[in-house]
């Protein structure tokens, strides 16, 4: 006796034929596969409440430890500026995009992208997101600085056709970011490198600091 | 005061209010503790797998790149999670499986439905762990193709050739019962 469903019956299975538009002779064969499903376990599991507490407390002891990276202790006062520009094209369909960093300091008006933002954040980095992306109707930049709020940093559309732009104040150190295309769309910076986020995505990365190199 | 988005939590602990975090913990801890639990084959395994995937959460929350959708993202952290389970489980060898999935309120049950059911469990243990999840996915969770698409970045076909393998390999393991 073969032990393989008949490709109806596994449509069957799959909740797309019902017994009656299965041919008689195929009716045995549906009915164990109704014992199949008729033997799931759909029962309900309750974790117990003390759960919550057992991660809350480990939370609470990570959020403690946790600190801002070391590696970036110290790179605060340079005066130096470093640019990083770049325009890549990634298709007919989408998008090229580049971050262009200006390292501000307490003392130093912005370059290049003057807005007020940087006036409260003397420890922020002006960073310059670009991306071309024709045909888009709304374009931001979401990522580790603003919570991935998308509705955060919108971009604007400049004079150049399909290339949008926004500068954002970003506090030193490295975030992770990609931009959202007309409130769906999830698009990474070619021009950046990306970490995989862990969970079968990646983003894109900018480092800022004083010891910052182009990237 | 309304009840507050994930995502507006989620930005919450992010900006350092930790304490946020157990409400998260609350919403999701049994939504899907049956998932991790038919995954694994244990309820105990699974309370432990989806206390991992809480803590791991909260140390990738600024990976979280769409905090409205936490409850799609925590969700692919703990399948890891399990997935990441089952394979240590195997690695250590026969011996280790023991169906303890509760079998709750199944005492009016004739007795065949539940051995059907634990043989069920057992069966359900050997199969591939990506050949597990895509049917409890849609034979315990009850998601249609689509969604567990959705949730997984899998296409549709490649799922059903998943599961139509899965309905093989569970008909010849409980063909006696069947």
């Amino acid at each position: 006796m073969t032990t393989v469903f008949h490709p109806l019956v596994k449509r069957f299975l799959d909740g797309e034929l019902r017994l009656a538009d299965l041919p008689p002779e195929l009716h045995a064969e549906a009915r164990a596969a109704e014992r199949l499903l008729g033997a799931v376990d759909r029962t309900a599991v309750t974790l117990p409440a003390a759960l919550e507490a057992r991660v809350m407390a480990e939370v609470r002891r990570r959020a403690t430890v946790s600190t801002t990276p070391r590696w970036w202790h110290g790179l605060i006062a340079s005066r130096e500026i470093r640019v990083r520009y770049r325009l890549w094209t990634l298709g007919p369909a989408l998008a090229a995009a580049a971050a262009l960093v200006l390292l501000l300091t307490p003392s130093r008006s912005p370059v290049g992208a003057a807005t007020p933002v940087a006036a409260t954040a003397p420890e922020s980095v002006f960073v310059r997101f670009v991306l071309f992306a024709p045909g888009a109707h709304r374009v931001s930049v979401a990522g580790t600085f603003n919570q991935w709020d998308a509705t955060a940093a919108p971009l604007a559309l400049t004079g150049a056709a399909g290339v949008w732009t926004a500068t954002v104040a970003l506090p030193i150190g490295q975030h992770q970011y990609a931009f959202l295309v007309d409130g769906r769309r999830w698009v990474n910076d070619p021009a950046a490198p990306t970490v995989d986020d862990g969970f079968g995505r990646r983003n894109s990365v900018v480092a800022v600091g004083a010891g910052a190199r182009a990237l | 005061m309304g009840t507050r988005t994930d995502g507006e939590i989620v930005r919450a602990v992010l900006a350092g209010d930790t304490e946020q975090y157990a409400e998260l913990v609350r919403r999701y801890r049994d939504r899907y503790a049956r998932f991790a639990a038919r995954m694994l084959g244990s309820a105990d395994e699974a309370e432990d797998v989806v206390q991992e995937a809480f803590i791991r959460a909260f140390e990738q929350l600024q990976q979280c790149r769409d905090p409205d959708n936490f409850a799609g993202w925590f969700f692919l952290i703990l399948r890891n999670r399990c997935l990441a389970e089952r394979r240590r489980v195997v690695r250590a060898g026969p011996g280790v499986d023991a169906v303890t999935v509760p079998a709750t309120e199944r005492a009016d049950g004739p007795l065949e439905q539940d051995e059907r059911r634990r043989a069920l469990q057992q069966a359900l243990l050997e199969l591939t762990p990506e050949q597990r999840e895509v049917f409890v996915l849609k034979h315990v969770e009850d998601l249609s193709y689509e969604e567990i698409a959705g949730r997984l970045g899998a296409s549709v076909p490649s799922l059903k050739m998943r599961m139509h393998r899965a309905y093989d390999r569970l008909r010849e393991r409980l063909k006696e019962i069947l």
